[in-house]
């Protein structure tokens, strides 16, 4: 829904409200209902959501060392630079880093920082699922997934304009980003992020299977500590894979360049 | 039938023939990039003759909603960076050369007895782009002899703002639309990066429970300070047969226009 069918139907909860008070509650309830779709309206910048996503970035390089391999960082950037070239937000910079550790994940900070982890790469076979993998964080990024979580948390109730973000609020904000992408995004989210992710893998001329061949991977290592989070973050592989496979064929994505020597040579 | 019954069906067509207008008008809208290579290789600041080997020589980002569009031309004169963008903004064939103090048509300035930029005004009167709409595109002299080769790949649903197609819009000489290359992004978001204020948080919540953290917003600048060139990534691109570097694509051979 765009902005002014959200005032709209704000405006309509308001109103409604007011008119059939059938209980103090309901009275209520709507009210906050009302409170919250107008929250969702507060526009925020592209600045802002930079400056957001700069200190959800420093959060994640503070749970996890960021890597300070320059072949390894590099490789990663040319790969998630070619997919990124894809999107279609022209207000972003996209960076890639590595994080040093055994965890399997990769996390989308708003304004375009994304991180991969060691883990992850350790488990992916070839170029084409690393470059699925970061298409689908900067299909995060597009859509502003971390930026919509904080617009619809409590964090955002005394915040009457984007210039109220900063000092002791800006930090909350971080916060609430930040446990918003360690605790997992929503269903919803996560499959969009799938749908853009094979897309603009696809766009970039690599093979589309590349993001659910990884995934039917993940699913095998299910049960291994490193992999136990991105199976409480994410929706279940099978339906992921499933409709992946579907978005391929529906869109007749096909190439077969996975690059699987240039990845290992690279990476491992 | 009933007055307000006719006002209103008038009414629900008005409203269906104005969305109909913007779905074309959106459809209407494209953004692609051409990679541009001549033959030769690059030695000393200027492209030689090299039997087998290409120099790339320019890139060019394209936003188009007919009959107006923009052209952000970044040249190489290394073969290694792009410099500094040239901005032309076009309606059909005619194009203006946007700074960020104003705007000249191309016809006056210098660049206009440039050959590879009045080669980028690739559109015909009524603003569409003649040629393909991606793949490998050779041109050659009336003798056969290759003059350039562009690798055009298109990008998926643009965004980008009609108003930077105006070039009377103030904003239009100063703000860039391309992205996707560090070099850009790293010019544009520096004010960003300078009054970025987060302190962060100490905790964050995990499936494992809340967790300590201490923020790193030095590791945040390196990633920010690690620049991988518009150059680099098409070579990187060509190496790995990607996009429009596929063995594959089809070459459409003449000229683009």
């Amino acid at each position: 829904m765009n902005r002014h069918g959200r005032l709209v139907m704000a405006l309509g909860l308001l109103s409604g409200a007011a008119a059939t008070p059938s209980t103090a509650q309901g009275v209520l309830d709507r009210l906050r209902q009302a409170a919250n779709i107008a929250r969702t309206l507060l526009p925020i910048s592209t600045d802002k959501e930079v400056e957001i996503g700069r200190g959800i970035a420093a959060t994640i390089a503070g749970r996890f060392p960021v890597s300070s391999d320059a072949a390894l960082t590099r490789y990663v950037n040319l790969v998630g630079l070619t997919v990124a070239s894809q999107s279609p937000r022209p207000d972003i910079t996209y960076r890639f880093a590595v994080l040093e550790t055994p965890t399997v994940n990769a996390y989308a900070a708003p304004g375009g920082y994304i991180f991969i982890t060691k883990g992850a790469l350790g488990l992916i076979e070839n170029e084409a699922e690393l470059a699925g993998v970061l298409a689908h964080e900067v299909g995060h990024v597009n859509q502003r997934h971390v930026i919509n979580q904080i617009r619809k948390s409590d964090t955002m109730r005394e915040v009457r304009n984007q210039l109220d973000i900063k000092g002791s609020t800006l930090d909350k904000v971080v916060g609430t980003g930040s446990n918003a992408l360690f605790m997992g995004l929503s269903r919803g989210d996560e499959l969009e992020g799938d749908s853009l992710g094979i897309l603009y893998a696809a766009a970039a001329g690599y093979d589309p299977g590349g993001l659910a061949s990884f995934v039917a991977r993940l699913d095998r290592h299910a049960g291994e500590g490193p992999v136990s989070e991105f199976f409480a973050t994410h929706p279940k592989p099978d339906e992921r894979v499933g409709r992946l496979h579907a978005i391929a064929q529906r869109e007749d994505l096909r190439s077969s360049v996975t690059l699987a020597e240039r990845y290992r040579e690279s990476v491992h | 039938m009933r007055r307000g019954a006719v006002i209103g069906r008038a009414l629900l067509l008005v409203a269906a023939s104005a969305a109909v207008a913007a779905g074309e008008a959106r459809a209407q809208r494209a953004q692609w990039t051409d990679v541009v290579y001549v033959p030769g290789q690059w030695s000393g600041g200027r492209v030689v003759a090299q039997a087998d080997s290409i120099a790339m020589v320019m890139r060019i980002d394209y936003f188009s909603a007919p009959p107006k569009w923009r052209a952000e031309i970044r040249r190489s004169s290394d073969g290694r960076t792009l410099g500094e963008p040239v901005i032309l903004i076009g309606q059909g064939r005619r194009a203006v050369v946007v700074t960020a103090l104003g705007s000249t048509p191309l016809e006056q300035h210098a660049l206009a007895r440039d050959p590879l930029v009045t080669a980028a005004v690739v559109f015909d009167q009524s603003g569409r782009r003649a040629g393909p709409a991606s793949g490998r595109i050779t041109e050659r002299s009336a003798d056969g002899r290759v003059g350039r080769i562009v690798f055009r790949r298109v990008i998926r649903n643009p965004s980008f703002d009609n108003k930077l197609l105006d070039p009377g819009n103030r904003a239009a000489g100063r703000t860039l639309l391309a992205s996707g290359i560090a070099a850009v992004g790293d010019q544009r978001s520096a004010s960003v990066v300078a009054t970025a204020g987060a302190r962060g948080v100490d905790r964050v919540q995990t499936p494992q429970g809340s967790v300590p953290v201490t923020p790193d917003t030095a590791a945040v600048s390196r990633m920010e300070r690690f620049a991988v060139g518009a150059v680099a990534l098409e070579e990187f691109l060509r190496a790995g047969g990607l996009g429009p570097y596929a063995p594959a694509h089809s070459d459409s051979g003449g000229k683009p226009q």
